[in-house]
């Protein structure tokens, strides 16, 4: 049996996955500044109030700590909350709960309580927001053990992503790309998960991998369909999930292509391509490498307001193609 | 304290440098800022000033003498101070009592020197190539930035060996220029590369086309004395090597796609598909007449009969093709080369060549394309092939589907391209 297939916005398949999830399990419910009436910063959660009353799609004050303190703790008495930071930039306020309280609490009370709580981040740049409205900031949470970080590309993995953060029953930190959420794809009514430890090849190629997760995977992917034309078949990994990261996935690759190129959103010192890029040196694709791997990054300085400068401080697709064939002419 | 003088570098791609006069004498005082002394690089001559005051001792360096950059070549002493242990000890106490060759000095004496690279960079797959293949990396002339060895080095330096251990290397041509893993065609007995250009018409054109004329076969040295399969193969393979090619689809008709699935068995993954057009080598029979003939024959009158063997509609096989065949046999000689290979692979009228085996071990998309009316190798002999090579056998069409069914042969050889990528994918 086949579920029906839409094409759906990526905010609506998120509005679609915790509809989902409130339906089936009353304990699953939706938290946050002004994710009721309003229907949320960027709109994601809609009319939930509507559907499914005050008490199940909840405002919080203006207090991302005292947001984060009563998600922690609901669900650590049995429920399990979704809580939405208007901007992931705010999750700084939320720290002490999020790195400090949820992602220890199962080992350090021995496995006796979890934390399945799930926060919802909108991230990156692209929208004027300037720098406190703008970062992109899950290396910070992926380098937290006990916390998963997740970033969708796709409508289709988005609900997915999010249906089975929702199921886990550990602490998730889900983000979402502001760019994203007026992207349409193909999403399946009803329920399916997409796994929380494994990454998708979405364009296959011979000649280098590019790794890229949420919006940057789409802007490698545009890349590769440049650098096909001039002969270059890249292959585009989307990782999905940062934290577990799917490292077989990229290492098979690399293994095949020889030339690796990360693409990335946060700064570029100490950010997800360090360490995609130690875990490839450190293993069995390293004999495979035939070039440098290179990373690809945001500028070393707070998201500017101007918009050309915006635009100038985080990869674009005109530097994946001149990166990429670098890599690929032997010339890097 | 002693100040050393030294052999400076005074341009950047300089490695030694010739003391050609010096303007002070072991022993006599100088003062900073004064010439000392003169050296020719190999492109100018240029006066070195003493780098202190005091007394020249421990001249090393005699008029003419060739010393690396760094080098010392002399002191300059306070007022009763020797040079160093080591530059009083040397046997250039003076001009009189110079050593007969330059002096040599440890490089750890030599600030300006830059630290020598330790061998040849080279990339972890170069490295593991070279491993496996005995190759030294160091030896290698490296393609990437800052002379870096890359895995096409290796590759490269591969087929080198190869083709200078024994075997000669096939003439090869370009029929296209193109993006991506190139086609690589194999003619047949008695033909050459020109083959395949009415087809090459007819294909992708972004895709390139590289043609081989086989070992005794147009512009090819003629085959070895003792000629053998594995010899017209390595001779292939030593024509890729030098262009370059490292992965490609190949295209072999005849007597070509016998060496092409050999030489598909040994390259296996950098083989992406492989096409046997009309192909000797999966079964005993061909038409032995045709062959005699062939060979035989002296003139226009004499050759043209056999060619007509060639296809269903001999048409197809464009004009003058008499003619150019014994004017190329003529002007290059490759009459006993041909017999040669003749007498070796197809000896009484039989061939004594089987590459089944090659074709079974080859894991990528193979396809055998027959005429079902060829009336040199019977079209029967695709039959009982292993199954996941697919078969082709083309109504009305005789032994050159190449120039008979060039529409049809296009698609396929578009099909197998595409089957090719995506596998290697």
């Amino acid at each position: 049996m086949t579920a029906p297939i839409r094409e759906l916005g990526f905010a609506e398949a998120i509005r679609e996955a915790l509809a989902i999830a409130m339906a089936e399990d009353e304990r699953v419910f939706v938290m946050g500044e002004d994710v009721g009436v309003y229907g949320g910063a960027f709109q994601v959660t809609g009319d939930l109030v509507q559907r499914f009353g005050e008490d199940r799609v909840v405002d919080t004050p203006i207090s991302e700590l005292g947001g984060a303190g009563v998600a922690v703790g609901a669900a650590l008495t049995g429920l399990k909350p979704v809580f939405e930071l208007q901007f992931s930039d705010f999750s700084t306020l939320a720290m002490e709960q999020i790195v400090n309280q949820a992602a220890k609490l199962r080992y350090m009370l021995g496995g006796s309580v979890s934390v399945p709580l799930v926060v919802r981040m909108p991230t990156g740049s692209g929208l004027g927001g300037a720098a406190q409205h703008s970062q992109s900031l899950e290396a910070w949470f992926a380098h937290v053990p006990g916390l998963k970080v997740v970033e969708p590309t796709t409508p289709y993995d988005a609900k997915g992503l999010l249906l089975a953060a929702i199921d886990d029953p550990d602490p998730v930190i889900f983000f979402e790309h502001k760019l994203l959420y007026k992207t349409k794809g193909p999403v399946p009514e009803g329920r399916y998960v997409v796994p929380l430890d494994r990454a998708e090849t979405r364009r296959a190629g011979r000649d280098l991998t590019i790794v890229a997760a949420g919006v940057m995977a789409q802007k490698a992917l545009d890349a590769a369909t440049i650098l096909a034309s001039e002969g270059i078949e890249a292959e585009v990994i989307d990782p999905r999930v940062l934290r577990p990261l799917d490292m077989a996935t990229v290492a098979r690759s690399v293994t095949r292509t020889s030339r690796l190129l990360i693409v990335y959103e946060g700064a570029k010192s100490f950010g997800i391509g360090a360490e995609i890029a130690a875990a490839i040196a450190e293993g069995e694709a390293f004999g495979h490498l035939d070039a440098p791997i290179l990373r690809l990054g945001g500028a070393e300085t707070p998201i500017p307001y101007s918009p050309a400068l915006e635009r100038a401080a985080v990869p674009q697709v005109e530097d994946i193609v001149a990166a990429a064939r670098r890599l690929a002419r032997g010339e890097a | 304290m002693a100040v050393e003088v030294i052999l400076p570098r005074v341009d950047m791609d300089m490695e030694t440098g010739k003391v050609s006069r010096w303007h002070a004498a072991e022993g006599e005082a100088v003062a900073k800022g004064q010439l000392l002394f003169e050296i020719e690089t190999a492109k100018a001559a240029m006066d070195i000033e003493a780098p202190a005051s005091g007394t020249l001792r421990g001249v090393a360096a005699r008029e003419g003498d060739e010393l690396p950059v760094g080098a010392i070549v002399g002191w300059i002493c306070n007022d009763g101070e020797a040079p160093p242990a080591r530059a009083a000890a040397a046997p250039v106490g003076s001009a009189v009592a110079a050593p007969a060759g330059p002096v040599k000095v440890l490089g750890d004496s030599t600030p300006t020197s830059l630290p020598a690279a330790r061998g040849a960079t080279a990339t972890p797959k170069a490295r593991r190539l070279a491993r496996e293949a005995g190759l030294d990396v160091a030896s290698l002339a490296g393609s990437g930035p800052q002379g870096r060895v890359q895995a096409l080095d290796v590759e490269r330096a591969r087929g080198v060996g190869a083709a200078k251990s024994g075997a000669p290397r096939a003439h090869g041509e370009w029929l296209r220029r193109g993006a991506g893993p190139p086609f690589v065609f194999l003619h047949g007995f008695g033909a050459e590369l020109g083959v395949w250009k009415p087809l090459v018409q007819r294909l992708d054109p972004s895709r390139g086309a590289l043609a081989l004329d086989m070992p005794g076969h147009g512009l090819s040295p003629p085959p070895p004395d003792d000629v053998t399969l594995d010899a017209l193969v390595a001779a292939v393979e030593a024509a890729l090597a030098a262009e370059g090619v490292a992965r490609f689809h190949l295209v072999g008709h005849s007597l070509g796609g016998a060496v092409a699935a050999m030489l598909a068995a040994r390259l296996g993954e950098r083989v992406f598909s492989l096409t046997l057009v009309a192909p000797a080598g999966l079964g005993p029979e061909i038409d032995g007449a045709f062959m005699d003939g062939f060979l035989r024959a002296t003139s226009v009158a004499s050759l043209r009969p056999w060619l007509r063997r060639l296809a269903r509609d001999p048409e197809t096989l464009g004009a003058g093709l008499a003619e150019a065949t014994l004017k190329r046999r003529a002007e290059r000689g490759l009459g006993p080369g041909q017999a040669r290979i003749a007498a070796a692979l197809m000896p009484d009228g039989v061939q004594a060549i089987d590459v089944r085996p090659a074709l079974a071990a080859f894991g990528g998309p193979a396809r055998v394309v027959f005429g079902a009316e060829d009336a040199i190798i019977p079209p029967r002999h695709a039959v009982g092939l292993p199954g996941a090579v697919a078969v082709h056998v083309l109504a009305g069409v005789g032994h050159n589907p190449q120039l008979e069914a060039r529409a049809e042969m296009a698609r396929i050889l578009s099909d197998q391209a595409a089957a090719g990528d995506a596998r290697v994918r």
